[in-house]
């Protein structure tokens, strides 16, 4: 019970990092590679805060999601100066360099040793402590997320998002600021993904930069791009069958020594097979351009 | 110590003027970011691993066979992936991403056969040269030498030969190029073959220096793209320079920091030039993506 439980917990993290993502990608088609650097910082300072100043979780969060704007305000500024392919490449670059800086600012982060003994999180008195607690936690704020996001993304601006996402030089015509609302989507993408980023440090109690490096961004990538981009159900069904697949894996008996590379390569083999065949992704409506 | 410094970016420059060149080959002819350019370097040095330590060929066969290998890589990829994403028209971001998918499975492919742990081909010391206070091992100087050798026959056969002429053509009008009868498709291929190549050779001079594990062929490639950019992807000869610049910088920065920072100075510069000369170098003033001209 204890394992479908944690698996879920996971499912969850996930699913609000895919979404978080899909409004960058699939709305508004900034396909961006530096998603786990505000993961990252999420759950990075979200820990420090909690840990050095003893805030509790939700006012820890906050500052966690400031960081995380300022953070994406600096990635923005140069990186949506280009376009397509050079946009990803200047994304990449920031996650490298965030990576590297929670690598060696040791002072600050511990470097690779990583932050032990994170505080569990207490919500207006419930002490979630149990496994079965954080589901019930993780559950409710990933439905909220989802809410909130469809809200945003059903919105006016939700529309002139996916105006441009068709038609980049029709949506300037028409008198929308593209830059402004690609900004506006790239930051509140950075914003959403330190809830995750937080629920999963006070999950493990253990964090090191080693959850949020480069591959990391690419496996949330591609679960938007596998379970599909541009709605609510492609990055929540992209989360459920990408977590789950290397469960599966494990009931067919493969040593624990390629375990881990063979759930790569069946991702990477999705990745080409879906890109190909059906490049709104299983279950989504936005194919790439 | 600051010669012996430059030396050695000198000789890391080699390998990442390979590697750039290969990836500039590709993406002035295809528009694609090739992020698999960095598999092809794990390909080449696990071949050689293949070939030279457990088949234990003599390295001369061993390096021919593996380069030979490298570039079939280079063509079952194109052949696999690219090419239908070219019949259908796909977006050049969905062939990025494909690419993704290409380096993802190759990297823990080789990772499930032969190990994720950093392999050596030579065990020992290499045996070393001295050029007055400069010390080169034996390795740096067959990195120099390739460079050498290999430019000039590639700048010769890009400048004078008809292969050469058409692969421009292509660069700056695929369209046009196809209207006048050159063969885009085989311009394609060829491409591949020699970009694998050129990267999997100068994985195999990396792997007898210094080993190689599988994950190596992505900060290769991260650095061949940042060298394309700033050294201007309008042009090859600019792909190669920036390599230099950038192994160059590299070499200064252990020298003034540390080692530990020296991706994220790499990435700072890039970030940079994507700025204020996204034209690179030696590029000229042009968006650049719209492609290299």
């Amino acid at each position: 019970m204890s394992y479908l439980l944690h698996i879920l917990v996971m499912i969850n993290i996930y699913a609000i990092l895919a979404l978080s993502l899909n409004i960058a990608v699939g709305y508004t088609g900034l396909i961006s590679l530096c998603h786990a650097a505000f993961y990252g910082i999420g759950a990075y300072i979200t820990t420090l805060i909690m840990i050095n100043v003893g805030l509790s979780f939700f006012p820890a969060l906050l500052f966690a999601a400031i960081g995380s704007l300022i953070l994406g305000l600096i990635i923005s500024l140069p990186s949506l100066r280009v376009r397509g392919d050079f946009f990803i490449l200047s994304t990449l670059g920031f996650q490298i360099i965030v990576f590297v800086i929670l690598y060696n600012w040791t002072g600050l982060t511990r470097g690779a040793f990583g932050i032990a003994g994170i505080p569990r999180p207490e919500i207006f008195g419930w002490q979630i402590i149990t496994l079965r607690d954080f589901f019930i936690l993780t559950q409710i704020i990933a439905m909220i997320c989802a809410f909130l996001i469809y809200l945003l993304m059903n919105s006016p601006f939700g529309r002139a998002l996916k105006s441009i996402r068709e038609d980049e030089v029709a949506a300037l015509a028409l008198g929308k600021n593209v830059l402004k609302f690609k900004t506006q989507s790239f930051l509140i993408a950075a914003v959403f993904a330190t809830i995750p980023g937080a629920l999963f440090a006070t999950y493990m109690r253990y964090i090191d930069p080693s959850s949020f490096t480069l591959m990391e961004s690419i496996f949330i990538l591609s679960i938007i791009i596998i379970g599909g981009t541009g709605n609510i159900k492609g990055p929540v069904m992209g989360a459920i069958f990408l977590v789950m697949l290397p469960e599966f894996l494990r009931f067919l008996q493969i040593p624990d020594s390629i375990a881990a590379n063979m759930r790569q390569v069946i991702y990477g083999f999705l990745m080409i097979l879906v890109l190909r065949f059906r490049p709104q992704g299983i279950w989504g409506e936005y194919k790439f351009q | 110590m600051l010669s012996q410094l430059i030396a050695n970016g000198i000789a890391v420059g080699c390998l990442y003027a390979l590697v750039a060149t290969g990836l500039s080959l590709i993406y002035r002819t295809t528009r694609i970011l090739h992020v698999a350019h960095g598999a092809a370097y794990t390909v080449g040095a696990y071949l050689l691993f293949l070939f030279f330590i457990e088949l234990q060929l003599p390295i001369v066969p061993a390096v021919v066979i593996s380069l030979v290998l490298v570039g079939v890589f280079g063509v079952l990829m194109n052949c696999a992936v690219f090419e239908p994403l070219e019949r259908i028209k796909a977006p050049h971001m969905i062939a990025l991403l494909s690419s993704l998918g290409i380096y993802t499975i190759t990297v823990n492919f080789v990772a499930m056969i032969f190990g994720n742990e950093t392999k050596r081909l030579i065990p020992g010391i290499e045996r070393t040269y001295h050029f007055g206070d400069i010390i080169l091992n034996r390795m740096q100087l067959y990195q120099i030498i390739t460079v050498f050798i290999v430019f000039p026959i590639l700048f010769y056969l890009l400048k004078y030969t008809t292969w050469g002429r058409q692969l421009r053509a292509v660069c700056d009008n695929p369209k046009l190029a196809l209207v006048m009868g050159i063969n885009v498709q085989m311009i394609r291929y060829s491409v591949f073959i020699v970009g694998s190549i050129l990267a999997g050779g100068a994985a195999m001079l990396s792997a007898l220096d210094a080993g190689m594990d599988p994950y190596v062929g992505m900060p290769v490639f991260l650095n061949g793209a940042v060298a394309m950019i700033i050294g201007g992807v309008g042009t090859f000869g600019g792909a190669a320079a920036g390599g230099f610049f950038i192994a160059l910088l590299q070499s200064l920065v252990v020298f003034q920091f540390s080692g530990r920072w020296i991706d994220a100075v790499t990435f700072s510069v890039l970030i940079l030039f994507l700025v204020f000369r996204p034209e690179g170098i030696f590029g000229v003033r042009k968006r650049i993506e719209e492609g290299g001209g």
